[in-house]
């Protein structure tokens, strides 16, 4: 009975179908993830760092957000708060319209396992687990199945059908992301967040992994946000955010390699 | 490099911290061992040197190989006490007569008042003199119909010095003395023993043994030396009869007493070792990890200039350290051990005399050299291996590769199979004596656990993962995870797992060996036993006086009853021990397995064990010369060979009614009779227990209530052996627990990313829990396995006559096998709770 009730509760923000549809119509009118006023602090006193400085910015429903900026900028602190992994000093952060701070560790967790999707650089997968265990592993984590219609797309979209018994240390470095993606996109997540997704990799495995995350967001309407160093790569995303010293200091769309990196010089000055 | 090397030890001191408990476990056993040994032998050298303080010569009966009994020694007729006394060499004599257990005090409950271990002695005292081993406490000395004690046994009765006591007497008539003091031997008590003292007459009449005496102490008159006493006292000696100094006779004493505590201490030594050589596994364990996990920072080193043989010290110095500190607490932990073993055997039924703990200076330099070699010997590997670390791997990016499972396999296998050759020699060929054979044993154990440590490598993934399906099923993904952990460095989960493997084998031999003998006692006992009631000595199998035997035989209830008897034989020079019973009403009460005669052996005749029989080439009809203890000469002849030495207790048998005539006493070790036909078994076991009442220290059984005293004797001697061998699984314990920080540790990245993607810390707990549970389970079933094995060698090395046939405790190994599980889901508890707060950000970006 009590699981029934835990499923329920689980089950009720979730309603996928229905959210896919009211996020396409209505893109603009609700953000996947926002951040309010958000400010974040290191340290206190004398020593306080600041990393985000009262921050505003909506990720909308099926867009690929790249954000870009210089090393301690603040991009990963960004990410990490609006993700659950990192909470803000001040200010408010959503996923939908669940406010992150109201969450204690165990919802927080839940809500990463169905709302929110990783890509990380590297060390994606958990090493004694197969290609496909993986894929699966926020699913079974709560327990779910998933839409198995779903994850059978997702895996031949990444191509991954003959390797799926393949455990990490058997698949190529740009295999390895290609499951990650896979991973992040299976349980359909309000927003999937990849950091430097393709910074381990050469550069045709890069290609490759950035034209799933570009196929997820236009075929399957998904709302992707990446931090990354690379012009190239974040040239494929629908806007860039320009980070430095904890504010947001340009906001691109339609970006191409030499604005962005135009954009970056500027920064740098 | 020192300063390193301890830096290097105080940075990882939470891991060490715990290799360091592994190994003070195994040194406090050994401090303690040697602390209780040392401790018991300074009583009893102190109780030696109070009874015979004043004793300047003794006079007894020539030493002599052939005696039976065990506290009983020759007696000669009273009358050489005049003949000494009237020497002028000698100033003081006293002439004197000891028995044990054959007298005790009953308390108002009608219970007798006994101790449970040292013996009861009943004897004679003259009072205060120069030669009396006692000393008055309170009270004044026995005469007449008057009895001394000593204050334990007072205490412990009830009794107060002017009371009258009833005491049972091996007369088979209890009679009434008025307690008219109470002594002991001085400062170090009486080592637990009990006295009831008499007069010299009133000794001789409740032992029977009227005109008796069995010693004569002497005090030299002024001016005279022990030798030159000793020297005159033997001019008047007969030959029978010796004459030796005080000092002899206390070094003898301390040497008997000594004999019992060595085989004791070196009992309890064994048990240490197999601690210490548990906790060799945890060392090398956490060394090899630690080597591993630094391997980069020795690249880094090699690097910058310290060559390989630097790098080996800073292991060392960082093993030695641990080891200086485990010495130093282990010592002091000896002590609480040491008190530990004495509660553990006090409640088994043992009774330790009181006395303070000494720690001797050989007991600080040994365990100083354990502690320090246990801890050295087994970083020895893992120093070489970091020595050999190359500068290039400083720059290689992920852990320590590991040695190929190929070597590992051919090394396990060098060591396994002399294992096995030298326990197989021990066990079924004759290395030539005792120490040998256990050497023998010992060692061949030892390579054969290190070997299957070793080669469990080989297969601990595999089973790992078969242990973990039906977890990996039912626990979902957290399942799958523990089980992929647990079956992915099979080098580690063996290595861990070797402490419980080892602990759980040895605990689940001795479960089986035990539980074989009980079986095979049960066969002899439902196959050849026919008597319906048993009367024996049930506290340790003690003699008990053979009149019991004619009285019993008189009741009407009683139809046949036979006493039992070892006595000791010497057959052409050689010594033997031959079991004495009643043959004409022997074969009634129990199946003797006569194979080819009778046996009815009667006055003139004897009975052999077959196989003695076919060695010696003796065959029904052949007349046998036997001498007897007093010298006796006769010759016997053969009338049967039997085949069943379980029952019979020796290989010879020989008519009773003979050998108590020409035995130092007439004490048998048990009785079994039949009841007349048509008695009742209510009323005829009445009628034998009123009987039997008289000897209040002896048991009336039959056949059931006597397996099952046995039983609980079997299984009382198991559970001290298994609490002295729950040791290892403490130690186990600390090595799984060190091994999960380990792991936990290693995998900080791989718990970061899996708490990112959605686990919950519940679910991180479990399935690190469930990662130790399935490797533990895969320890206790390969120790409960060897245990099996181990067991069963030592069925087949064990004479038949003692066990005979496999039995297996199924219930317990199962049970043990729980327990192991438990133990690694206990030993996460810490580990799997440290894993789950891990701040999830800071795993994620760990490098």
């Amino acid at each position: 009975m009590a699981n029934l009730w835990k499923s329920c509760l689980r089950w009720q923000p979730l309603d996928i179908e229905g959210r896919l549809q009211h996020v396409n119509a209505t893109e603009t009118l609700t953000a996947a993830a926002r951040i309010v006023n958000g400010t974040k602090t290191y340290g206190s006193g004398d020593a306080a760092v600041t990393a985000l400085q009262n921050i505003n910015v909506e990720f909308g429903g099926a867009q690929f957000t790249a954000i870009m900026g210089p090393s301690g900028s603040g991009k990963s602190t960004l990410m990490h708060c609006i993700a659950g992994l990192d909470r803000l000093t001040s200010g408010d952060a959503f996923i939908g319209e669940t406010r992150l701070s109201d969450l204690k560790d165990r919802k927080l967790t839940e809500l990463r396992r169905t709302e929110v999707g990783f890509i990380f650089q590297s060390f994606n997968l958990v090493p004694t687990l197969t290609a496909e265990e993986n894929i699966n592993l926020p699913l079974s984590l709560g327990g779910r199945n998933g839409d198995r219609e779903w994850i059978d797309t997702v895996i031949d979209t990444v191509g991954l059908r003959d390797r799926l018994s393949h455990r990490p240390n058997e698949l190529s470095g740009g295999q390895q992301q290609r499951v990650a993606v896979a991973r992040a996109l299976a349980s359909r997540p309000t927003i999937i967040f990849a950091d430097e997704p393709t910074g381990n990799l050469d550069s045709n495995s890069g290609s490759e992994v950035l034209a799933f995350m570009r196929r997820a967001v236009d075929e399957f309407g998904q709302t992707i946000v990446m931090v990354t160093h690379d012009a190239n790569a974040a040239a494929t995303a629908d806007r860039v955010l320009f980070l430095n010293d904890g504010e947001i200091v340009h906001n691109m769309t339609e970006p191409t390699a030499d604005r962005i990196l135009d954009t970056m010089k500027s920064i740098g000055n | 490099m020192i300063k390193l090397a301890l830096r290097g030890a105080r940075s990882n001191l939470g891991r060490l911290i715990l290799t360091l408990i592994s190994v003070v476990l195994g040194v406090a056993f050994v401090s303690g061992s040697f602390v209780l040994a040392d401790s018991l032998r300074s009583i009893f050298d102190q109780v030696s040197e109070d009874a015979f303080a004043g004793v300047d010569a003794q006079v007894r009966g020539a030493s002599d190989d052939m005696n039976s009994t065990n506290g009983e020694i020759p007696r000669f007729d009273d009358d050489i006490v005049s003949a000494i006394s009237a020497l002028p060499e000698a100033e003081y004599t006293e002439g004197g007569l000891f028995s044990f257990e054959r007298a005790y005090t009953i308390d108002a409950n009608d219970e007798v008042v006994r101790p449970t271990g040292p013996p009861v002695f009943t004897g004679s005292w003259a009072g205060p003199s120069p030669v009396s081993s006692f000393r008055i406490v309170e009270g004044e000395p026995p005469v007449g119909q008057q009895v001394v004690i000593d204050p334990v046994q007072a205490e412990r009765g009830g009794f107060v010095v002017g009371q009258d006591i009833t005491i049972s007497l091996p007369t088979g008539e209890p009679e009434v003395f008025t307690l008219s003091g109470t002594i002991d031997f001085g400062e170090g008590g009486t080592g637990g023993a009990f006295f009831i003292l008499f007069d010299l007459p009133t000794t001789q009449r409740v032992l029977g043994l009227p005109g008796r005496i069995d010693s004569v102490v002497v005090s030299a008159a002024e001016g005279v030396s022990p030798d030159e006493l000793v020297t005159a006292i033997s001019a008047v000696l007969p030959s029978d009869l010796e004459a030796v100094t005080g000092e002899v006779v206390i070094g003898e004493q301390k040497e008997d007493f000594g004999t019992f505590i060595n085989i004791f201490g070196n009992v309890l030594l064994g048990f240490a070792v197999v601690v210490l050589f548990v906790s060799t596994f945890i060392i090398n364990n956490t060394f090899a990890t630690l080597v591993g996990q630094r391997t980069r920072m020795f690249g880094l080193m090699r690097s910058i200039g310290a060559s390989g043989k630097q790098i080996m010290q800073m292991v060392f110095i960082e093993a030695g350290s641990i080891g200086i500190a485990a010495s130093g607490l282990g010592l002091v932990g000896g002590l609480g051990v040491a008190a530990a073993l004495k509660r553990l055997f006090s409640s088994a039924g043992g009774e330790f005399p009181d006395g303070p703990l000494e720690i001797r200076a050989r007991t600080i330099v040994v365990v100083i050299v354990v502690g320090m070699g246990v801890t050295l010997a087994s970083a020895i590997l893992p120093a070489l291996r970091a020595s050999r670390v190359t500068p290039l791997e400083a720059f290689r990016t992920g852990g320590a590769t590991s040695r190929p499972l190929t070597t590992r396999i051919a090394l396990g296998s060098a060591v396994l199979l002399p294992g096995l050759i030298f326990m197989a020699i021990g066990m079924f060929g004759d290395p030539g004596g005792t120490s040998a054979t256990l050497a023998m044993i010992g060692v061949g154990g030892a390579l054969t656990f290190i070997g299957m440590s070793m080669l469990s490598a080989m297969f601990a993934g595999a089973v790992a993962g078969f242990i973990g399906a039906p977890v990996a099923a039912l626990r979902g993904v957290t399942g799958r995870i523990a089980r992929g952990n647990a079956s992915r460095n099979p080098q580690r989960t063996s290595s861990t797992v070797t402490a419980l493997m080892i602990g759980l084998a040895l605990i689940s031999g001795v479960a089986v060996l035990t539980r074989s003998i009980l079986d095979s006692f049960e066969e002899v006992l439902n196959e050849s036993i026919s008597a319906d009631l048993w009367i024996f000595e049930s506290n340790q199998g003690l003699e008990f006086s053979g009149l019991l035997v004619d009285q019993l035989a008189e009741l009407p209830e009683v139809d046949q009853v036979a006493g039992f008897s070892p006595t000791a034989i010497r057959i052409d020079g050689e010594v033997l021990t031959a079991s004495g019973f009643d043959s004409s009403t022997g074969t009634s009460v129990v199946n003797m397995g006569i194979l080819e005669g009778v046996a009815e052996v009667g006055r003139d005749g004897l009975a052999v064990l077959d196989s003695v029989a076919e060695e010696r080439q003796i065959a029904i009809g052949d007349s046998i010369d036997v001498e007897f203890e007093d010298g006796f000469v006769t010759s016997l002849e053969v009338r049967g060979i039997f085949d069943d030495a379980a029952l019979a207790g020796a290989d010879w048998l020989i008519d009773r009614g003979l050998s108590r005539e020409h035995r130092i006493t007439d004490a048998i070790t048990f009785a079994g009779l039949t009841y007349a036909d048509g008695v009742d078994p209510v009323v005829g076991r009445a009628a034998v227990e009123e009987a039997t009442s008289v000897f209040p220290q002896l048991s009336v059984q039959d056949n059931t209530e006597f397996q099952e005293e046995a039983e609980g004797q079997i299984a009382q001697l198991q559970v001290v052996i298994t609490a002295l061998l729950v040791l290892c699984l403490v130690v186990a314990f600390f090595g799984i627990v060190n091994t999960m920080v380990l792991a936990v540790l290693e995998r900080t990245r791989e718990i970061g990313l899996l708490r990112a993607v959605g686990m919950t810390r519940r679910q991180l707990q479990s399935s690190v829990r469930w990662e130790a549970a399935i490797i533990s389970l895969f320890g206790a079933l390969l120790g409960v396995a060897l245990g099996l094995l181990l067991g069963w060698a030592a069925v087949i090395a064990i004479p038949d006559s003692f066990v005979s046939k496999l039995g297996i405790p199924w219930g317990q190994l199962v049970v043990y096998i729980i327990v192991g599980g438990l133990l690694g889901v206990v030993a996460a508890w810490f580990p799997a709770r440290r894993a789950a707060r891990l701040d999830v950000l800071e795993a994620i970006s760990t490098q």
